[in-house]
Formats: structure tokens, sequence, C-alpha cells
């Protein structure tokens, strides 16, 4: 028997309730559907611009020369018209103006006349890349001209070449998101390329092969020949279907932590759905007790506010889903630079459908509990007579269990990593945990001061007024809390290590891809003491006999062995370098080669001393025993290796030679325009103007986790705002008690005032003492950093959020500040 | 048989530290179709006693019967059934539901019961009692003298064989009050409904079949008439 007249009416009578509901409903969904609907469209963007992305059909990449063997394929294939090729090479270098003594590294692309195969790189002129990317033209990003305040027609020296600047980029197909470049974009036609003159052996290159086929159908048979005839671990071919983007897995990666806080403002959001819920129900408790006293069953009773929570859920989830796609739109604002321009955004009907299925499961949940505990209101409620306090029943439990079950299988179903999974849910239930002991601790203590201030007592009483959520409103709020100020500390931290505060011992320019027999000179010009570092990069193939499977460890997230490394050999420690393991950094007991491991490796694989690395160096195989395990016994910018052999092993293989070094900043475009003149082909990095890019990377990063973030905060918010409501009826009664007593309004004001206040402190004081403590870790393990508590910055923190609470509560408290004693005792006797 | 039977039926509640005995090893027997009056000061149990005898609440100790079957340990959703067939209610805070209109709160009780003639039985119902024109009424919008009336229609929707009054003039002026006990008063006499009456008022008992007097938890006094 629904009454649907009636089920309108209660929520409309407790439309506040509701309306709280309704919003619960909405956070708990809005951040993971419009980060499932949003990556949703970066892939499908990626997949079906994948050829664009990639420019080709199949790329090969290569850090070395390309074999003879993968070059005679392609002209076999080439010569039979199968497929087309242009070969790319890419490598950063110093770039010069002509006339003037000022020097920028720039990433220069140089390109055969195909290029590009599919997409298009777009010109300010307009005009057609092929036809201005002629022999001793330059095609150049704004940024370069603007640096060096060059403009078209102005002449550039690249290594032993000057070359011509014809037009400026605007839109580089395979090239979608520039944010992470060291510098601007330079490029060249191939057939410059020798004239150049700044590839040597073991210089820092990117070699890659772009390959159209003329069918499309013969895509994966060509794909296969070219990889039978590639040189394995050195020469990777793939097609634009398989073939990962660097910005594809950082958006991934980024998305996935984004997932994570989108989950734990769904737990949070859901706590504020039991809340509110809790409350409507309270509010409606005598209506209950008349319905039973008059022959309601409990049954009846749970069905009809069953379908109260349904029409209430249904209309929080539909308006969740609207909201999704709204956040959705402002996403790649947001993102602005970190997302390639061709995403397209998309409503997609799974995302929808995924909402539909979040939202029923999030309200059945979160809704069980206090619709289950309607069984335990009995009739006597009409007399106002309160049920005795029981300990947790066996629904209590199940509804625990079923939380807990639920947000397992959605961090499980959501991240699919079961480790990290485990991780994270063990880190939010000890976070929850930890808040709600700090808080029940703290609300002990309030309860028992007896402050002498009429105001501050009768706002410390107010905390623990029947019906007033006090405990959960903090727990939510620390929890929330916590997340947003470790973010904002640990950033802070970031950048006054590497900033702010450049360690005055780091170096600040590195000069590198020297080639061994320009070491004396260079040496000689650059007149500083400087340690030299040889760099030979290699692969490795097994630890301890076991093939390493380059495909599993390049989708491990973090470092992994599939990549290549860049090894070294010398003979001892570095002055910031400590034996972990070992007696010295190599065993004069041992014959055959010798490789020292630093202890960040032990991460990516188990490894001990005695155990065996196979390597692949120059496609020549090597296997070295671990002689020792060193760890770095200080946080700095100081150049550091995985792997250091013994001079033997490495000291004839194909190297170049870097130093890093410390240079008053003044001294540094000087020294750099010196060095490249005459050296053209190294490259020279301030490490200062890098670190600036990164930073300004990190605070777009940190600015959108916090964005997301804040959700859970309003969350918190949300609890306040329902508590308010729950307890109104207490709050009128109080206000016009003191108004009759004598008191004026601003009294009244100022006790609920207070009692925001203390409330508001009490969650971010605590929130900051934790997130100091997580951020202090994180700090000094993960990053292995100084840490400084930025109490300024705390300070700033707690008071901005103790002033959102004030707010909060003041604003629903202002129309109960506004009751009229007379009404409210006229209603009281009427109502008897 | 009696119609409505307690047997030494004791309730105490506890507030905070203490616990206060409201009733006393009570004992009644309340014949089919008898008007009786439940009287005592105030504090003296008689409206917990209204409660124990209609199963809103429970008690300590002792039994209590309706047409010989014990309610006593009957389970809550057994209780609200039997409530709903067998019992009205009248209470002194009338105790409508705020979001049903006038009819519809008397309609309530017949509706649960799956009566298809609910809506007509409310509206004569309403009609008898003054009440045609304010169906529609919500609570709000109803004086103090009118809820009461809408009240005992709702009790007596469903034919109920005994009525329960709890103080149903407590809240009212004399006039609305002498009205609604009269209203009582006849319905009783058409319907030869038992009513069970708690008051404080010797007048209102005057016109009883039967007063018992609650002092301090016990029946002090079992008269026909005062």
């Amino acid at each position: 028997m629904f009454n649907p007249r009636l089920i309108r009416r209660q929520i409309l009578g407790s439309r506040h309730q509701s309306i709280v509901f309704v919003l619960c409903v909405l956070l708990s969904m809005l951040t993971l559907v419009s980060l499932s609907g949003f990556s949703r469209s970066v892939r499908s963007s990626s997949l079906r611009d994948a050829r664009e992305l990639h420019a080709a059909d199949i790329i090969i990449h290569s850090h070395t020369p390309f074999s003879s063997g993968l070059l005679a394929e392609l002209s076999d294939l080439k010569q039979k018209k199968v497929i087309d090729s242009a070969r790319i090479t890419i490598f950063y270098s110093v770039v010069r103006a002509e006339t003037q003594e000022v020097s920028l590294l720039a990433e220069l692309k140089v390109v055969e006349a195909t290029y590009p195969f599919y997409g298009k790189v777009e010109l300010v002129s307009g005009r057609s890349f092929r036809e201005v990317l002629t022999p001793g033209s330059l095609v150049v990003e704004q940024t370069l001209l603007d640096r060096l305040n060059l403009r078209p027609g102005d002449k550039l020296k690249i290594g032993n070449a000057l070359l011509t600047i014809r037009d400026v980029v605007l839109l580089e197909p395979d090239r979608p998101v520039n944010i992470f470049a060291l510098g601007p974009r330079v490029f060249i036609s191939e057939v410059d390329l020798a004239a150049l003159d700044l590839i040597g052996k073991g210089s820092r290159v990117d070699y890659r092969i772009l390959v159209k086929v003329a069918d499309e159908r013969e895509l994966e048979r060509i794909a296969g020949l070219l990889d039978n005839a590639a040189l394995p671990d050195r020469e990777r071919v793939e097609t634009y279907r398989t073939a990962g983007s660097g910005i594809k897995r950082f958006l991934d990666n980024f998305l996935f932590f984004l997932n994570l806080i989108g989950i734990f403002t769904l737990v949070l959001a859901g706590l504020g759905i039991e809340s509110s819920l809790t409350a409507f129900l309270a509010e409606q408790e005598r209506t209950i007790g008349i319905m039973k006293a008059v022959g309601a069953g409990s049954r009846f009773i749970i069905s009809h506010y069953y379908a109260v929570v349904s029409v209430l859920g249904l209309f929080g989830t539909l308006v969740g889903i609207g909201a999704s796609f709204l956040l959705q739109g402002l996403l790649p604002n947001l993102f602005h630079g970190l997302l390639p321009a061709t995403v397209q955004l998309a409503i997609s009907w799974s995302a929808v459908v995924e909402g539909l299925l979040l939202g029923l499961l999030v309200v059945t949940i979160f809704t069980f509990l206090p619709l289950y505990r309607l069984k335990e209101v009995k009739p006597r409620a009409i007399f106002g007579k309160e049920e005795p306090k029981r300990l947790p029943s066996r629904a209590t439990w199940i509804f625990a269990i079923l939380i807990a079950v639920f947000f397992v299988s959605l961090v499980l179903l959501r991240i699919g990593e079961v480790k990290i999974g485990a991780y994270f849910i063990l880190g939010v239930g000890l976070l929850i945990l930890v808040a709600w002991l700090s808080a029940t601790g703290v609300l002990w203590a309030l309860k028992k001061l007896r402050p002498a201030n009429l105001v501050l007592r009768q706002a410390l009483k107010g905390l623990f007024r029947p019906r007033n959520a006090t405990l959960w409103i903090v727990v939510t709020l620390i929890a929330a809390l916590v997340v947003i100020f470790s973010i904002t500390l640990v950033e802070q931290n970031l950048e006054e290590t590497f900033v702010r505060s450049y360690p005055a011992d780091s170096p600040n320019i590195f000069f590198i891809d020297i080639q061994p027999g320009q070491k004396e000179a260079f040496a000689k010009e650059l007149g500083i003491a400087a340690i030299y570092y040889p760099v030979v990069r290699g692969l490795i193939t097994a630890v301890n006999g076991v093939t390493i499977n380059r495909e599993q460890e390049h989708r491990k997230r973090g470092d992994n062995l599939g990549r290549e490394f860049s090894l070294t050999y010398r003979r001892q420690l570095l002055d910031d370098e400590r034996l972990v393991t070992g007696q010295g950094l190599f065993r004069d007991d041992w014959s055959g080669p010798q490789v020292s491991v630093l202890d960040t490796v032990l991460s990516m694989a188990k490894m001990q001393v005695g155990d065996t690395i196979a390597f692949r160096i120059q496609g020549i195989p090597v296997e070295a025993r671990i002689s020792s395990i060193r760890t770095r016994s200080r946080a700095s910018l100081q150049p550091f290796f995985y792997f250091v052999f013994t001079e033997e092993v490495l000291k004839d293989a194909p190297q170049t030679v870097f130093t890093a070094l410390r240079v008053e900043k003044e001294r540094t475009a000087a020294l750099q325009n010196r060095i490249v003149a005459r050296f053209p082909n190294i490259s020279v990095i301030d490490v200062t103007a890098t670190v600036a890019v990164f930073s300004r990377i990190m605070e777009r990063l940190s600015l959108i986790v916090r964005f997301f973030a804040l959700f859970s905060v309003a969350a918190g918010i949300l609890i306040i705002v329902s508590s308010v409501f729950a307890t109104r009826h207490t709050r009128i009664q109080e206000a016009v008690f003191f108004k009759i007593l004598g008191a004026r309004r601003r009294f009244v004001f100022a006790v609920f005032a207070v009692e925001n206040l203390v409330l508001g402190l009490t969650s971010s004081l605590i929130a900051l003492l934790l997130s100091q403590i997580i951020s202090y870790i994180i700090c000094r393990t993960e990053l292995d950093l100084g840490y400084r508590a930025f109490p300024g910055i705390s300070l700033l923190m707690v008071l901005a959020m103790t002033a959102m609470v004030i707010a909060v509560g003041l604003g629903a408290s202002v129309s109960i500040l506004r009751e009229r004693p007379a009404v409210f005792l006229r209603q009281q006797s009427e109502e008897g | 048989m009696a119609i409505l039977e307690a047997r030494g039926v004791s309730k105490s509640y506890t507030i905070g530290n203490r616990r206060i005995a409201v009733l006393d090893e009570v004992s009644l027997n309340v014949p089919d179709g008898e008007f009786l009056v439940i009287q005592g000061e105030s504090g003296s149990g008689k409206s917990t006693l209204l409660s124990v005898l209609s199963g809103l609440d429970s008690i300590d100790q002792g039994a209590v019967l309706i047409e010989g079957r014990e309610i006593t340990n009957l389970p809550e959703d057994e209780l609200a059934p039997l409530r709903n067939v067998f019992m009205g209610f009248v209470f002194q805070s009338f105790n409508l539901v705020p979001a049903l209109t006038a009819l519809e709160n008397v309609m309530f009780p017949a509706e649960l019961r799956g009566d298809q003639q609910a809506r007509d039985k409310a509206e004569k119902l309403l009609a008898r009692v003054g009440l045609a024109e304010r169906a529609a009424n919500f609570l709000h919008q109803l004086s103090g003298g009118e809820k009461q009336r809408c009240a005992i229609c709702r009790a007596l929707v469903n034919d109920p064989r005994i009525v329960f009054a709890d103080e149903p003039t407590g809240n009212l002026d004399s006039v609305n009050g002498q009205a609604v006990l009269e209203l009582l008063r006849q319905l009783h006499r058409e319907r030869q409904t038992t009513l069970v009456l708690v008051t404080h008022s010797r007048e209102i008992a005057g016109t009883a079949d039967r007063v018992v007097t609650l002092r301090d938890g016990r029946i002090g006094v079992d008269n026909t008439y005062v």
C-alpha cells in the first residue's frame, strides 16, 4: 500500500534533510562517474586518433642506430611498394642565435620529407609543412623565438650548421602535449643531419622509423616481418594499436590516483547518506510511532520508507549523473596543457549505466542500517519516550560488513591491482580508525570541561545535544582534511627543497653527451674542477637466470627493470653514498664482471649480494655478480647510478661522458655559450630552469588533486548541515528559552558560533597533526627529503577550514536565530 | 469473559540511575462494552496503565490479556495487526500524522487492513462528527477540537472492540472538551464499544460505568461510580 502523496509530503516536510540526502548521493558518484567518463573520452580519442598520435601505422624505436638487418627488411618492403617509411631522429642539443651570445637547450626532431604519414604539423603561416621544411630550413616553437629574441628569417646555429628559421609550429600530431619538454621543439630536415655533426657514439638519441602500410589488412603481417628482423631488446616494433604513448601512460597513472580520491569521497559521502537518513527518520519517529500504534507492522513501515529513500536516491542519482557530465566538461580546463588538443569529450552511455548502478548500490548499502533500525521504533515513541541505547546489533555488524565488502570490491574493480588496492584500503581504514579514536578522545575531554564563560559552556553542551552527529562530523572532516593538508605539506616541502631553496651543494648545470675524446679539451675549456661520469646505455635481460619480461615490467607503476639504464664504472663510492651490504664497492677475491647496485633497485626486484644480473650492453651480453648494495646518504641532486661496474667491464664500450657542476647563476649563460660554441654536440641543461618547469607541472597536478579532494570535504560539510537540521527543534527550543530568560540575540548567535568554532578547530587541528605525521613519513622515507612543518601555511589551513565550518554551521542556523519565542511556545502548546 | 484483563501488572522506568516503579501489581478486569474511567492524580501511573493495557508499552511483570489471549510477550509484528483491528486510540496530543489530511488520517488504519471501503467509512465518520467540510484540510488548518474529533474518527474506522482514550480533553477548552466527551459517549453507546478512558477529572469520571482510581501505581478504589 504505497501512498505516493504521503511520500511526497514527507519528503517536502523534511526538505532540508531530503536535500542533504540527495546531495550526498550526488557527491558519492560525482567524481568517480566524471573521471570514468573523462577516462573513456581520453581513451577513445587516443584509439580513434591513434594513427595521428603516432603519425604512422608502425613505429620502430631504438636508442642506437638501426641494425642492418632491419634496414634491409625495410628496404625490401619499400621496393615491393608494400610500405613507405620516414626516419625520425630526436635528441636534445643547445642551439644558438647567429648574432647574439645567447643559447638555449632545444629538443631537435630531424625528419624525412614524408613525415608525418597521418595528422598534420600545423604552422602559423598555414603553409604545408613539407613545403616549408626544406634542407637548410627550420620550423621552431614560438617559445624559442621568444627566449632567443628571434623571428622567422633569422638564423640559428645548431651543431656545426647554420640554418634559417622559416616558420613556427602550432601543433605536432605525434607530440600532443609539450608540458614535459625540457626545451622548445626545432624541426630539421633529415638532409641536414650530417651537417649538424652532433651525434656521436653513445649519444642519447631517440631513433625512430615511421612506417605506413599500403594495405591496412597487411599491417600485422608487415609488423611481424619487421619485428623478426629487429634486434631483440634494442629495437622495438609496435603498431599504432599497440604502441603506448607517454602522455597516455601519464594520464592513466594520474587518473588512477584521482580515482582513489573519488572512492575516498564516495565512502565519506556514503557516511553522509547514512547520517542524513538517520536524521530524516528521527524527524519521522513520532509519525512512525503513530503508524505502529494504529497497526502498521515493521514491514509496512520499512517498505514505505524504502520507497521514500528510493525516490530521493533516484533523484540524487540522476542529478549526480547530470552533475558528473558538467564536471566532465570542466575537466579539460583543469587539465589544460596536460591533455592533447584533439581529445573530444563525449557522453558515454556506459558511464551513465555505471552511474545508475553505482547510485543504486550506494543508496542501498548506506541506507540499510537506518531502515533496518525502524524495526526498533516502538509505538511508545508517540509519548516521546526514548529507547535505551543498545549494544551494536547483528544488523549493525551486517551493515559494517556490507560497507567493507562494497568498498573493497569497488577499489579492486576501479584500480585493478590487488597490492595497491590492499594498501589503499588499509590506508583509508587506518585513517578513519585513527580519526575516530582521536575524535572520541578529544570530545570526551571537551565533555568534561566546565568553563566559567557562559557562552563557551553552552556551546560545549550544544556539541553533545541529542541527535547531534558531532562525532561523525569530526571524523569525516578529519579524514577529508588530512588528504588536503597532506598534499599541501608534501608539495610545499618539494617546492622548498628543489625550487625555492635549491640545495646549496647541488649541481645546477649538467653537461651531457661529452664524447670521451673531448673530455680533456672540455675540462680545459671549463676551467673548473669537476667529476666526470662515463655513461653506457644498457638493458637488463635476466636476474639470477630468470629472464625479464619486458612487457610485464613496463606495465608496473613506478620504475621497472624493463627500461634502458645508464650504466657507469668507477672504483670508489661517491661522497653521498654509503654501503648497505658488502665489504667494499667491489670484491678483490672475485673474478669476472661485478656490479654494485643502488638500494632503490631492490624495490623493483629481489636481489642480494652474490646474485647475478644479465645485461645487454650495446648488443653485447654481460653477466655481472652483485658485489655490494649502496644507498645514498642524503637526498640531493648529485648524479647517481643504479648500476656501477668495475672499470674493465665497460671502459671500452661506446659511451659518452657527463658532468654536473655548481655555477653561480650569473655565470651559467656565459658558460653555456662558451662550451656550446666550442663543442656543439654537448648538451647543456640548466637544472634550475628545468626544475622550474617541473615545479609548474607539480603545481598544476596538486591543484587538480586538491580540487578533487575538496569534494570529500564537501561530504563533511553536508553532515554538518544535516546535523544542524536534525537538531533544529532542540536548537530552537534552546534559543527560545535563552531569549525568554533574558538573553539577547547576539548571545544566542555567539553560542552557535562558538559551537561551530570548537567543531571546526577540533577537526582541523587533529587533521593537521595527523597530516604532519603522514607528510613527514612520506617526505623522509619515500621521497628522501628533509622536512619542514610550515607553521604559517598550517595555521592558514586550520583557520580557513574552521572559518568554513563556522560559516556553514551558522548559515544553516540562521532561521533558528530568527524564530520568535511566542510562535514557538504556541506551536508547542498546540502540539501538546 | 472480560474483554480486557490485567493480572498483577508491574512496570517501572529507569531515569538516570534511578528506577521508578510506575505500576505495582495492578490487576483489572474490563467487561465487554463497559465505559471504564481510570482516574488518578498526575504521576499516579494512569497513562502508563493505559499504554500497557493497549500493548503500546511492555511490562516488567504480570500479564495482559485481550479476550482471554495473553498479549504480554507478543512480538511487535503480532501486536500491530491486533491493535489495527481490535483497538482504537485517542490521545491527549491527538497524535495525528501531520503529512496527511483529516480524511487520510481517518482512512489510514482501514487502508492498512486492506479495506476497500476505507474512504467511504472515513467520510461517513467525519460527517458524523461534523468535519465533512474539513476532510481535505491538514492538521495545521484544524482547531484543537477538530483535531480531536478527527482522532476519534480514526479510532473508530475499523470498528474496534476497545477504544483507549488518554486524557482526550486535556488539551481542549471546556466547550470543546465537553463536545468531545459527549461524542465519545454517544459513539460508545451506538457501537457498544468498550471505552477505557484516562482522566484526572472527577467530572468526567462521573459519567462512566465504572471508575478505577490509581494512586502511586496501585489501584486504590474500584467503584461503579464516584
